[in-house]
């Protein structure tokens, strides 16, 4: 699988994405805003295996990262914040969400200095909560109780990126690109 | 020139325009009314309530007052601005443009409508005119970065890309100090001025220029990006090979990278001596990263024989371990070679036997138990023997009930399970079995969207719909199918609308489709608040991506699909003008003598008159306004009765063949069914022109054949010649095929 | 696996109401209530008086147009008479607006049936 940045002329695919996998929906103006504000921030894993089958085959998104900078944060601090993540169920066990929760939010740090990122999960989906607690260091902030339209309650997580910050600082007092080697 | 008011009525034309603005829309008629109480002709207070009424949704009404207030001031800017939003909203473009012009013509100094025409012209992608108002938007504030940044975005979508820089630089050149690097209107400035180097070719001038911004990148990825495609088709491809390295350690999962790497060093997948060179480098990246999988899977698509082999036992393996329930489609692509479709097929045979044997995989496995491998072989023989290139269903349903043996809760088996009787065209089973995997996890809406897709395929309309509502807001007006309208689940209609078709219901195929021809305007419609906004947020290339996405929106499959099969029944409705009027059981109509004809249309017709009454009533008593006067907006023709029963299906039909035939001309069908269209409007050139292009797709297309042998009888019997230049465009351009 | 509702202030389609000039106090007020705010306050900001060079900007105003002008001059524009009924024909026969059957008579000098052939043998 691919993953690469989100793109205008993928996001039809990211819905219908989002729609066969998830109950929380969006209009497609939703996501143009999303990619119209902070396009560096959303990420797609695209089926690059499957054997063309028309001249106009559109790109098969089987994961993607929607993510956003928070237009006000309460406390001032500029952070990202993730509208929606989705992995197809029959792409799982690739690590692709990681891949995605990782390429989003090193490019929260360093294309909008974002101290941390924030997320609403379903208190019930275990899998969810294992990649962002135990995979990605993110911790429950607090519950938000009936969060979602079908009554079921969100935690609220966050996670640092405050070593991403650094990691880009360094790399730009380099006078460099990270980890390219002599020009 | 505006009427003058007293200063009461002043502040109450005031109130007005701010109800308007606020959405307070009873209030602002309120206040409207007490003005006109007053001054009963004073044009801008009525232009005001027109529009209030407009938003209501009073759209007629409000038209007919806007015009009453035009001739009572002919000269007020208000007026005409307010008449050319009335035109925007009812989406005719080229009268709201016209309007806004005249607007101007009056007052010129209108920020608001110049920056309303500006919108206008770009979603029109009226070029010129929309350089002509940025010019003049420019020039009244040239100390806005913006007004700028548009002008060269308008320069640069008309295709003027030295012009685009050049506006762009003038700008530049202007500023005092360059800002600070966290100014992002600023470096995306720069990114965006890069790519319009680069698209102009002028790759070396593009990589100077980009290797200043690499100090301080806000957005990293593309500006690495950028310099490696520029390094690239430059030719310096040791610097390249280090820009793509580095671009891999960010990202070791998009291929552009690797193909990018390969490039610049000149290996090639199609040359022999390439290959060992290629193996090594994936294998040195594949080291780098034990969970990645491109440098791994990469190799596949080149290796031959028994390197090939070996590489496909190192791959599989440790994945049938780890039970990826994705492998079986990860390696599919490599089927088209069918020596590597009977290797794979051996390998995965072999390690079944091996299994069995000895229960457990041979080499390392992590702690994986022998079931678990055994599972997964099974499943991906499954899949291995049910996929088209492969297939053996016997085989396939074998493989699969072993693996359900073992264990029957996986969703993913019972999922192949489907799949395999669908293969044997056995709808019905199939929908069960995808059911049956819905109910074994109820809260996942993947497998839910499966089932409804597996019902809709067997034809059960509304069994599908029961199972989306398990997921969708069912409180929206229009229950679960207006949820997925609003949500703009495309696929559903699609695959609903095609359902119908398959059961004849062509009022509700149409009905469907004509849902997916709306969506697509909708979505037109979304880049409308981005012409302002993105200028405003400085993420411009984003916003040129957008415009050129927008360009070509409806080239996406679900848009010609739809096209192609309502455009089929258009020509039905056409042939066969009946079906319009017996929506059901029109299929026996033909055997019927003249009576019974005459008498089956008779009784349908006044079935109709009943049921249109019934709605009526209906609409009637449930018409809906909000409290603010709104009125809702009710489904005038829930069933698509009015879509069946038109007067012009040809004519109907003509729009969709304009964007398919636009935005689609590769899809043969499109060109098929455009001919269809034509032929019967008595469009010889068009139908021809279809043909040829057809021709050129696919010269042995069946549809291709007959519809030529058509073209010429009809030419041969025409009732009445055709005018001399068509006949010697057709003498040029319509060749029969000499075959027979 | 993460997932926010859509806020309720989104709407499809282009915003519906297109504000009037006014004055800064009702634009605020819009302002405020659009998600995307698609008018009035931009005149105010972006702003850069501080950093700009009011002379460079002048210098940098200059000829802005002239490409405009300049490419007049460039294009000759070719006086090409197109005959009233052949657009006709090629509205009637392509099923072409009058402004682009005008357009492709020109591009072929007046010429309807190398237009129209043209057109027919059009590759996708």
């Amino acid at each position: 699988m691919d993953v690469r940045m989100m793109k205008p002329s993928d996001i039809p695919h990211v819905q219908l994405a989002n729609i066969t996998n998830l109950p929380e929906n969006y209009f497609l103006k939703y996501y143009l805003y999303h990619a119209m504000s902070w396009p560096q921030l959303s990420y797609v894993a695209v089926d690059v295996s499957r054997p063309p089958k028309s001249p106009y085959d559109p790109p098969k998104i089987v994961g993607y990262v929607l993510a956003k900078m928070e237009e006000d944060p309460a406390d001032g601090v500029p952070h990202g914040h993730i509208t929606s993540l989705s992995v197809m169920r029959t792409h799982r066990r690739l690590g692709l969400a990681e891949k995605l929760m990782r390429l989003s939010q090193r490019a929260m740090a360093e294309s909008y200095t974002s101290s941390y990122v924030s997320l609403h999960v379903r208190v019930s989906n275990t899998a969810a909560l294992h990649l962002y607690r135990d995979t990605l260091g993110f911790k429950v902030e607090r519950i938000e109780p009936k969060y979602y339209a079908d009554g079921e309650d969100a935690y609220a997580m966050k996670a640092d990126l405050s070593e991403l910050r650094v990691l880009s600082q360094e790399s730009e007092d380099e006078g460099e690109g990270v980890g390219s080697a002599g020009k | 020139m505006p009427q003058a008011l007293s200063s009461k009525e002043n502040s109450l034309f005031r109130q007005v325009v701010k109800s308007y603005e606020t959405k307070q829309y009873k209030k602002g008629i309120k206040a409207a009314d007490q003005v006109l109480r007053k001054s009963p002709n004073h044009g801008d207070t009525q232009a005001m309530k027109a529009l209030i009424m407009n938003s209501q949704g009073h759209s007629d009404e409000a038209f007919a007052l806007a015009k009453v207030a035009l001739r009572n001031d002919m000269k007020s800017q208000i007026c005409w601005h307010v008449y050319g939003i009335l035109y925007r909203s009812q989406k005719n473009y080229d009268e709201a443009m016209r309007a806004y012009r005249t607007a101007l013509r009056l007052d010129g100094d209108s920020q608001q409508i110049q920056r309303d025409l500006a919108m206008l012209q770009i979603q029109t992608r009226d070029y010129e005119g929309y350089i002509e108002s940025r010019l003049t938007m420019l020039k009244a504030k040239p100390n806005t970065r913006q007004n700028w940044t548009a002008l060269a975005v308008a320069h640069h979508l008309a295709g003027d890309l030295t012009k685009a820089e050049d506006v762009l630089v003038r700008y530049e050149n202007s500023l005092n100090n360059p800002p600070p690097r966290t100014d992002l209107e600023h470096t995306e400035a720069a990114l965006y001025k890069n790519t319009i180097i680069a698209e102009a070719g002028d790759y070396q001038r593009a990589l100077d220029h980009i290797e200043t911004l690499l100090k301080h990148p806000l957005d990293r990825t593309a500006v690495m990006e950028m310099r490696a495609q520029y390094l690239l088709k430059l030719g310096k491809n040791e610097d390249a090979e280090k820009a793509y390295r580095a671009l891999i350690e960010r990202n070791n999962a998009f291929r552009d990278y690797y193909d990018g790497l390969e490039n610049a060093l000149g290996l090639d997948r199609l040359k022999e001596e390439s290959i060992n060179r290629l193996a090594e480098l994936y294998e040195s990246l594949a080291k780098k990263d034990e969970r990645v999988d491109a440098p791994r899977r990469i190799p596949l698509d080149f290796l031959q024989g028994c390197s090939f082999r070996s590489a496909a036992d190192s791959y599989l393996k440790p994945r049938l371990n780890k039970g990826i329930p994705s492998l079986f489609a990860n390696v599919k692509a490599l089927y088209k070679d069918t020596s590597k479709l009977q290797t794979i097929e051996e390998l995965v045979n072999s390690y079944l036997e091996k299994s069995a044997m000895n229960g457990s995989a041979e080499g390392e496995t992590k702690a994986g138990k022998s079931d678990k491998f055994e599972e997964s072989v099974l499943y991906f023989l499954a899949q291995h023997y049910n996929y088209f290139l492969s297939r053996d269903l016997e085989k396939a349903t074998s493989f699969i009930d072993r693996a359900l043996e073992k264990n029957p809760k996986s969703v993913d088996f019972n999922m192949t399970k489907a799949r395999i009787f669908k293969n044997y065209g056995d709808t019905e089973k199939a929908a069960a079995a995808m059911n049956h995997a819905r109910e074994l996890d109820e809260k996942d809406r993947y497998i839910n969207t499966k089932c409804a897709k597996y019902q809709l395929r067997n034809n059960q309309n509304d069994a599908a719909l029961e199972t989306m509502s398990k997921f969708t807001r069912n409180e929206t007006t229009g229950g679960a199918l207006g949820d997925l309208k609003e949500m703009q689940c495309l696929w559903y209609f699609i695959e609903d609308g095609e359902a119908f078709v398959r059961n004849e219901k062509y009022n509700l195929a149409l009905k469907r489709f004509q849902t997916i021809y709306d969506i697509f305007d909708i979505w037109q419609e979304d880049q409308f608040d981005f012409h302002n906004f993105s200028l405003k947020k400085g993420q411009i290339r984003a916003y040129v991506n957008l415009i050129r996405w927008e360009d070509y929106l409806r080239g996406h499959p679900f848009f010609s699909r739809a096209a192609v099969s309502a455009i089929k029944i258009y020509i039905l409705l056409h042939d066969r003008p009946h079906l319009a009027s017996l929506v059901n059981g029109g299929a026996d109509f033909e055997n019927l003598d003249e009576n019974e004809k005459k008498k089956a249309l008779k009784k349908a017709k006044k079935e109709q008159e009943k049921q249109e009454k019934a709605e009526a009533e209906k609409q009637a008593t449930n018409k809906k306004t909000t409290a603010d006067g709104e009125v809702k907006k009710e489904d005038l023709d829930p069933k698509g009765l009015k879509l069946l029963q038109t007067k012009e299906p040809l004519e109907d039909a003509t729009k969709w063949v304009n964007f398919v035939l636009q935005f689609s001309p590769k899809m043969i069908e499109a060109q098929n069914v455009g001919f269809e269209v034509y032929i019967r409007k008595g469009k010889y050139l068009l139908a021809t022109r279809c043909l040829l292009a057809a021709s050129k797709l696919d010269p042995e297309n069946p549809s291709l054949h007959e519809q030529t042998i058509r073209l010429q009888h009809t030419l041969n019997t025409l009732s009445e010649p055709l005018a001399p230049k068509v006949s010697e465009v057709l003498k040029e351009t319509f060749k029969l095929v000499p075959a027979d | 696996m993460a997932e926010e509702p859509q806020p309720s202030n989104i709407t499809a389609g282009a915003e519906d109401t297109p504000s009037l000039p006014s004055n800064a106090e009702d634009r605020k007020a819009a302002a405020a209530l659009s998600a995307l705010d698609t008018r009035g306050a931009d005149d105010d900001a972006g702003e850069n008086r501080k950093n700009v060079d009011s002379e460079a900007l002048g210098q940098a105003m200059k000829n802005l147009d002239l490409g405009k002008e300049g490419k007049k001059d460039e294009e000759v524009k070719k006086v090409v008479k197109v005959d009233a009924g052949d657009v006709k024909l090629l509205v009637e026969q392509l099923e072409l607006s009058k402004v682009k059957a005008t357009e492709l008579l020109k591009a072929h000098d007046g010429h309807a049936v190398r237009a129209m052939v043209a057109f027919v043998q059009a590759s996708a």
